[in-house]
């Protein structure tokens, strides 16, 4: 046995371990700071960084010191740092590689603070500031120059003019060749012909009479044929003027319409005004409601996280393999755990506001496995700047068919102050001071985007306007803003993730329609009749012309009656005069003609 | 490389049982084709100490095999995944699967489960191989090679000087 067994190789093995030990614990620590670091720089796409991370093993558990998200947007900006988490770790699980925590502490998290460098990992480019862009769409209060505006205008009014005179003139060409194919005075004097030759043969005596009987059914069933050929196209006539004469009709409308159109485009609609709160608060609204949608979709793919990497519940689930580091192969676990579990954390956030304090519930990254959403609430009362805030929320992707994110935010009493609503060169509006009271439910489903939000907003101090300011619109607009004391607002947002809806309406429309409603109606009353007038003096050749054009159908339809009437006319001859009708009635056993 | 070829003359030429080279090889084999930091290297790192295999044929074979290893790595992976992914063992691997130990040997990762199983397999018929080389080796060809001309003049050269000077090391 001693041949085989060497004693101090078992001391040997336990100085070694005792090193390896000794290195893991020295090095451990920064393992696991630069761990954090890389996937989160991976996961938000700007520099994550962790003063010190310090792992404990009895028990065991961690904590880190001023972690620092940089907002990728804005990279000398932390969007988020917070000063220190704290975390008891299931030592088991721990060993069976997974992390779950009991309770975590998340101590002094601030928002947007600023870095000493840049936390950016690829180059940012700096969207221009939406507020820059914004332009107010107010009406104007100069009536344009209507003859410049003719000049330059494509008017439906000249362009139907032209379509119908030009469809004219190519029916009365298409009428005029027609006459020549109808029956005309050609055929009418051949058939008066027949009919003479036919009294002629009656003076033939009964073998006369006998032969002329077919001859006569024989004309006049040529001439019936000749009236239904002229009928037909008489009627085809009278419905094609009919529809020409429509075309007329609505051509007497196209100069409202016109003057409707003008009207709209050099902005001296009173629908102007309609919806004057979303152009004041929309950008605002939508550059908020983007954001939002932003880091949500940073976050979406750790809520999703179970679907990508497969739970293991249904037997043995194969992860992609990695060159060199193989593939997990996970198998049904008695009682299943996610690899990642945070059963509670306490947050203190210190805002510029005051703290708010919350709780969140199951953070993990698979929770078809936990079978519970994430859940979280914050609340913070006699904040500085506002009287109470409260936001309550859940991210359910248990059934990750039928995931639904939800959050209501309610804020009571929020102090406003020196906010720009407007920064319009002509008509600037701020709002100095105010208190809002403001609920919001927001709800993600799949990519599906709804939200709904009420303020009511009181005590208002608003500022609008420039001095100096001439236009006697934003003068209104400035004196009926200023009065302003109690505003309520309502928004409603809808669409996808990446594309949103935003609707907003409040007093504001109102007021301000009220105040200079009456000012742009009369302005657009004015600018209608000038352009009334104009285009009625613009049209008023063409529309002669076009008359004429009618006029010169009246001979084609004469001449479509006149022929009828005189075949007509032929028939009837025809038929009471040409026939020896008495001498036949003479004949004995009351012989019959038969037509 | 010309003192590790010393060596490798050196530990054959040695009175070294046989049986101590190549457990100490197999064991090399087994550390070095499976990923370093598993749990089972710990165990087979005990054994190389208690036992009493030759550690410069440990060291050496740890080289060798380590080297080797990456190349095998997709073979490791296609055998693993065909042994974790076997309906017949699956019973087998769920009930290890609960178990704190053997996830900490990771043993559900296709290359641990691969090149574990191709070291092991290889284990017992590389030992007795190794053995019988190794002796044939001291019966035939060390005889043989001391007669050669080749071996005449590689005794006078620099190699089997440090050969020599290792060996006069070993015996201080």
């Amino acid at each position: 046995m001693g041949k085989w067994i060497r004693w101090w190789g078992l001391g040997v093995f336990v100085v070694v371990a005792a090193i390896l030990g000794c290195v893991w614990i020295f090095f451990i620590d920064g393992w696991v700071k630069y761990l954090i670091e890389q996937a989160g720089t991976e996961a938000v796409g700007a520099r994550v960084e962790l003063d010190t991370a310090d792992l404990t093993l009895f028990p065991a558990g961690l904590m880190l010191s001023r972690l620092q998200v940089t907002d990728p947007r804005e990279p000398m900006t932390n969007a988020v740092e917070i000063a220190n988490v704290t975390m008891g770790l299931n030592g088991l699980n721990l060993l069976r590689r997974k992390i779950i925590v009991e309770e975590m502490t998340v101590e002094d998290v601030r928002l947007g603070t600023p870095r000493a460098i840049s936390g950016a990992i690829r180059e940012v480019t700096l969207q221009e500031k939406e507020s820059e862009m914004f332009s107010l769409d107010l009406p104007s209060l100069e009536v344009p120059d209507v003859k410049n505006i003719l000049e330059q205008e494509d008017l439906e009014t000249i362009r139907l003019i032209e379509s119908l005179k030009a469809d004219l003139k190519t029916e009365k060409d298409t009428w005029e060749s027609r006459l020549k194919e109808l029956p005309g005075k050609a055929q009418l004097t051949e058939y008066k012909q027949r009919v003479k030759n036919l009294k002629k043969a009656k003076k033939g005596g009964l073998k006369g009479i006998l032969g002329g009987v077919g001859e006569v059914q024989s004309l006049k069933q040529d001439i019936e044929q000749e009236i239904q050929s002229l009928k037909g196209a008489k009627k085809e006539f009278e419905e094609k003027m009919a529809f020409l004469r429509t075309r007329l009709d609505q051509l007497k409308t196209a100069p409202k319409r016109d003057i409707q159109h003008l009207q709209a485009k050099y902005n001296m609609s009173p629908e102007g005004l309609a919806n004057m709160s979303q152009a004041l608060l929309g950008g605002q609204i939508g550059s908020w409601v983007r954001e939002g949608a932003e880091w949500y979709e940073r976050v979406k793919p750790f809520l999703e996280g179970a679907q990508a990497l497969g739970s293991g519940e249904t037997g043995p689930e194969v992860h992609k393999p990695l060159r060199g580091k193989g593939a997990d192969v996970h198998f049904k676990e008695a009682r299943p755990l996610p690899d990642f579990l945070i059963r509670k954390t306490k947050v203190s956030m210190s805002m510029g506001v005051g703290d708010l304090a919350g709780t969140i519930l199951n953070i993990t990254t698979d929770q078809p496995t936990l079978g519970q959403p994430t859940t979280f609430t914050f609340s913070g009362d006699q904040l500085k700047g506002v009287k109470s805030v409260a936001l309550e929320g859940a991210f359910n992707h248990v059934v990750p068919a039928d995931a639904k994110d939800q959050m209501t935010l309610q804020a009571k009493g929020y102090e406003l102050s020196n906010l720009v609503l407007s920064q319009d060169k002509k008509w600037p509006v701020a709002l100095s001071s105010g208190l809002g009271d403001v609920k919001m439910n927001v709800e993600v489903k799949g990519q599906a985007l709804t939200a709904h939000g009420s303020g009511h907003l009181r005590n208002l101090h608003l500022a609008a306007g420039r001095e100096g300011d001439t236009s006697p619109l934003t003068k209104a607009f400035s004196s009926a803003v200023t009065d302003i004391s109690e505003l309520s607002l309502q928004a409603n947002v809808a669409g996808t993730l990446e594309q949103q809806d935003i609707t907003l309406s409040s007093d504001l429309d109102r007021i301000l329609k009220k105040a200079a409603g009456k000012m742009v109606n009369d302005l657009a009353a004015k600018f209608g009749a000038e352009i009334q007038s104009a285009i009625a003096a613009k049209i008023a050749k063409p529309m002669q012309d076009l008359k004429k054009n009618f006029s010169a159908f009246d001979g084609i339809a004469g001449d479509l009656t006149e022929r009828v009437t005189q075949h007509d006319g032929i028939l009837k001859s025809l038929l009471e005069k040409t026939l020896p009708t008495k001498s036949l009635k003479d004949l004995p056993g009351g012989f019959k003609l038969p037509f | 490389m010309i003192k590790l070829l010393a060596k490798l003359l050196r530990v054959l030429n040695s009175e070294t049982q046989p049986g101590q080279i190549s457990l100490g090889f197999c064991f090399a084999m087994i550390i070095g084709l499976t990923p370093l930091l598993s749990l089972h290297n710990l165990l087979v790192l005990l054994l190389v100490f208690i036992f009493r295999v030759n550690l410069a044929a440990f060291f050496m074979g740890l080289a060798l095999f380590t080297g080797i290893a990456y190349l095998l790595d997709p073979l490791f992976h296609q055998l693993g995944l065909a042994v974790l992914t076997a309906l017949s063992l699956e019973s087998l691997w769920t009930s290890l699967y609960q178990s704190v130990w053997w996830r900490l040997e990771h043993f559900n990762n296709s290359i641990v489960m691969g090149s574990l199983v191709f070291s092991i397999g290889l284990f017992v018929p590389t030992l007795l191989l190794l053995n019988l080389l190794i002796r044939r080796y001291r019966q035939h060809v060390l005889a043989w090679v001391h007669k050669t001309k080749i071996m005449q003049v590689f005794k006078a050269s620099k190699l089997y000087e440090t050969y020599q000077t290792l060996s006069a090391w070993r015996n201080v």
